[in-house]
C-alpha cells in the first residue's frame, strides 16, 4: 500500500471518499423522485461549462457550476410548465450543451487541454485547488440537505400530498435539481462527466434493494458509494484502469449483488410508477 | 344556519385542455358537514377536491375556503387535511407507517425544523384514532390496502384539521374494511371535524353522512340523502334507472344497464 504515500492519492482518497458519500446522498432523492435521466442530462450538460472555462482561461469548475446550474433550471423550468416533456427537454438541453462545448474547443488554438481526463476521470488530475474546491461543494451539498431532509423526503414520496399540506414542493424540486448540478460538479475531476451520473443513482439503488426506511436506505447508500470510490481509486492505481470506469464498475457489481439478495425481489410487487 | 361556511364555490368552472369538467357548480359546505360527493367516473368529483385544495384553479367563478382563496391559505394549509386515492404513489417507497404519518405535520411544523415531542405525540394519536398505532414500524409496502388507507387517514389527520377531504377512499378495499372505515369517519365527525367524502359506494356511503351532493359536471343535486335518493337526481346523473334497497343495515344501489 505504498501507493497512499503519494500526495496525490492521498488528495484522491479524501475527494473520492467526500464525492462517493454526496453522491449517494444526493442520489437517494433522485432515484427516489424518478429523476436518473435528469442527473445524466445535467453531468453531460457539463461538458459545454468545462470547454467555456478553458476557453475563457478560468477555472473550468467555476463555468461548470453557472453552466450546470444554468440547465438544471432549464429542465426544471420547461418540465413544470408542461409543453414539454421532462424527457424531451432533457434530451434537447444535454446534447445541445454538449455540442457548444465541442463548438468551444473547436475555438481554441491548438488544444492541449485533458479533456479524456474530464470526459472519464483521473486521479492524477485533483490538484489541491480541486481537493478545496470539491470540499467546499461537497459541504454545501449535504448541509443543504441536511436543512431539508424531511422535506426533500416528503416530496420525494407524495409530491402531491407535499404541497397541499403547506410543503414548497415546486421550490424543492428546484433545489433538488441545484444539488444534482453541484454534485456533478464536483465529481468530475475524479469521476467525469461520463460517469457522474452513474456514481448518483447507482448506490442509491443499490440501497434501494436492501431497505424498507428512508434512513437505513440512507446509510447504506453512503456506505456503498464511499466503499465504491475509495475501493475502485485503490484498484484504479495497479490495474492502471481509468478511476471513474473503475469507481463506476464496482458500484455496479455491488448493485447486482444487492438486487439478487434482495427482500423486494422474494415480495414483488405491482408498483404503479 | 348560523355555522360558519368552510367552503364555498360560486359558479365554479373548471377546464381540462378543451373540455368543460365543471359547469357552474355552486356549493356550501359548513362547518360540522359530513358531505358525500358522489357521480360516475369522469364526472368531475376528483376535479373538484383538487380545486378545494389549491391545487387546481377555476377557469372561472370563485372558490373560499375559511375565507380565503385556497392557494392563499399559506401557512393555515394544515387546517385541510387530505386523503388521496390509494394508488397515487409508490407503495415500494422505503418509509415505515409511523413516518409516513408524520409527514402529515411536516407542513405544519415548517421548513428546516424538526419533528418535536408534541408533533410525534400528535401523529401517535391520530394512529391510535384510526387503529393503526399498532402498525408505526411497519414499512408501507407490507400494508394491506386496508391497513394502508387507515395509514394515509392518520397521515392526514396528523396535523389536526378541521376539514378532511377524501378521495374515493375504498378503492380496493373489502366490503367489511369499507364499513369500519365510515364507522370511523362518523366517529371522526362526531368529535367536530368537517368532512367531504369523494365516493363510488351509492349505497354505503347514504347510511352514513348528512348531505350528498350528485355530480354529473354540472351540480344534478345537492341535499339530504333522503331527499336525493327520492328524486330523480341519481337517473339523470347515470342516464339510466337506478334504485336503492335495503339489505340488512347497509343500502345498496340497483343500477340497471342500457
Amino acid at each position: 500500500m505504498e501507493i497512499l504515500h503519494y500526495a496525490f492519492m492521498q488528495r484522491a482518497l479524501v475527494a473520492g471518499a467526500l464525492i462517493g458519500a454526496v453522491c449517494a446522498v444526493v442520489g437517494v432523492y433522485v432515484v427516489l423522485r424518478g429523476l436518473s435521466f435528469v442527473g445524466a442530462g445535467i453531468a453531460h450538460a457539463s461538458f459545454g461549462g468545462v470547454a467555456l472555462g478553458f476557453l475563457l482561461g478560468v477555472n473550468p469548475v467555476l463555468t461548470a457550476v453557472a453552466f450546470c446550474l444554468a440547465i438544471a433550471w432549464g429542465i426544471g423550468f420547461v418540465a413544470r410548465k408542461g409543453q414539454v416533456r421532462e424527457d424531451t427537454a432533457i434530451g434537447v438541453f444535454f446534447a445541445s450543451s454538449m455540442a457548444l462545448g465541442i463548438l468551444f474547443i473547436g475555438l481554441m488554438h491548438g488544444y492541449n487541454v485533458d479533456l479524456f481526463g474530464y470526459l472519464f476521470g483521473s486521479i492524477l488530475a485533483v490538484t489541491a485547488q480541486d481537493l478545496w474546491i470539491t470540499l467546499g461543494l461537497g459541504v454545501t451539498v449535504l448541509l443543504v440537505v441536511g436543512l431539508f431532509y424531511k422535506e426533500l423526503m416528503f416530496v420525494a414520496f407524495d409530491p402531491e400530498m407535499a404541497q397541499v399540506t403547506g410543503v414548497p414542493a415546486a421550490k424543492l424540486y428546484f433545489l433538488l435539481l441545484s444539488l444534482v448540478a453541484l454534485t456533478v460538479v464536483l465529481s468530475i475531476k475524479v469521476v467525469g462527466i461520463v460517469l457522474v451520473s452513474a456514481l448518483i443513482v447507482t448506490p442509491a439503488a443499490a440501497a434501494y434493494q436492501l431497505s424498507e426506511d428512508f434512513r437505513r436506505m440512507m446509510a447504506l447508500a453512503v456506505l456503498i458509494g464511499v466503499a465504491s470510490a475509495v475501493g475502485g481509486l485503490l484498484l484504479s492505481y495497479p490495474l492502471n484502469t481509468a478511476s471513474g470506469a473503475t469507481i463506476v464498475l464496482l458500484a455496479t457489481l455491488i448493485f447486482f449483488v444487492s438486487a439478487l439478495v434482495s427482500p423486494r425481489r422474494r415480495r414483488r410487487r405491482a408498483a404503479p410508477r | 344556519m348560523d355555522r360558519p361556511v368552510v367552503v364555498e364555490l360560486d359558479h365554479v368552472f373548471a377546464t381540462y385542455r378543451d373540455l368543460v369538467v365543471l359547469e357552474d357548480v355552486s356549493l356550501k359546505v359548513s362547518r360540522g358537514d359530513f358531505l358525500a360527493l358522489i357521480g360516475p367516473n369522469g364526472s368531475g368529483k376528483t376535479t373538484l377536491l383538487k380545486i378545494i385544495l389549491g391545487l387546481l384553479r377555476p377557469a372561472a367563478g370563485e372558490v373560499r375556503v375559511f375565507g380565503r382563496a385556497p392557494w392563499r391559505l399559506d401557512g393555515e394549509r394544515w387546517r385541510i387535511g387530505y386523503c388521496p386515492q390509494g394508488l397515487s404513489v409508490d407503495l415500494n417507497f422505503p418509509v415505515r407507517a409511523g413516518e409516513a404519518v408524520l409527514m402529515g405535520r411536516y407542513g405544519r411544523i415548517g421548513l428546516m425544523r424538526r419533528p418535536s415531542a408534541a408533533d410525534r405525540a400528535a401523529a401517535e394519536q391520530a394512529m391510535q384514532r384510526v387503529g393503526v398505532a399498532d402498525l408505526a414500524d411497519r414499512p408501507i409496502a407490507r400494508l394491506s390496502g386496508g391497513q394502508r388507507q387507515r395509514v394515509f387517514l392518520a397521515r392526514a389527520l396528523a396535523a389536526q384539521p378541521e376539514l378532511l377531504l377524501l378521495d374515493e377512499p375504498t378503492t380496493g378495499v373489502d366490503v367489511a374494511a369499507t364499513d369500519s372505515l365510515y364507522e370511523l369517519l362518523r366517529g371522526l365527525h362526531q368529535t367536530g371535524i368537517t368532512i367531504v367524502v369523494v365516493s363510488h359506494d351509492v349505497g354505503v356511503v347514504a347510511s352514513y353522512v348528512d348531505g350528498v351532493a350528485c355530480l354529473n359536471r354540472r351540480l344534478v343535486a345537492h341535499g339530504r340523502p333522503e331527499e336525493v335518493f327520492a328524486s330523480d337526481a341519481l337517473e339523470q346523473m347515470y342516464g339510466c334507472d337506478a334504485m336503492l334497497f335495503h339489505h340488512g343495515r347497509v343500502p345498496h344501489m340497483v343500477v340497471e344497464k342500457k
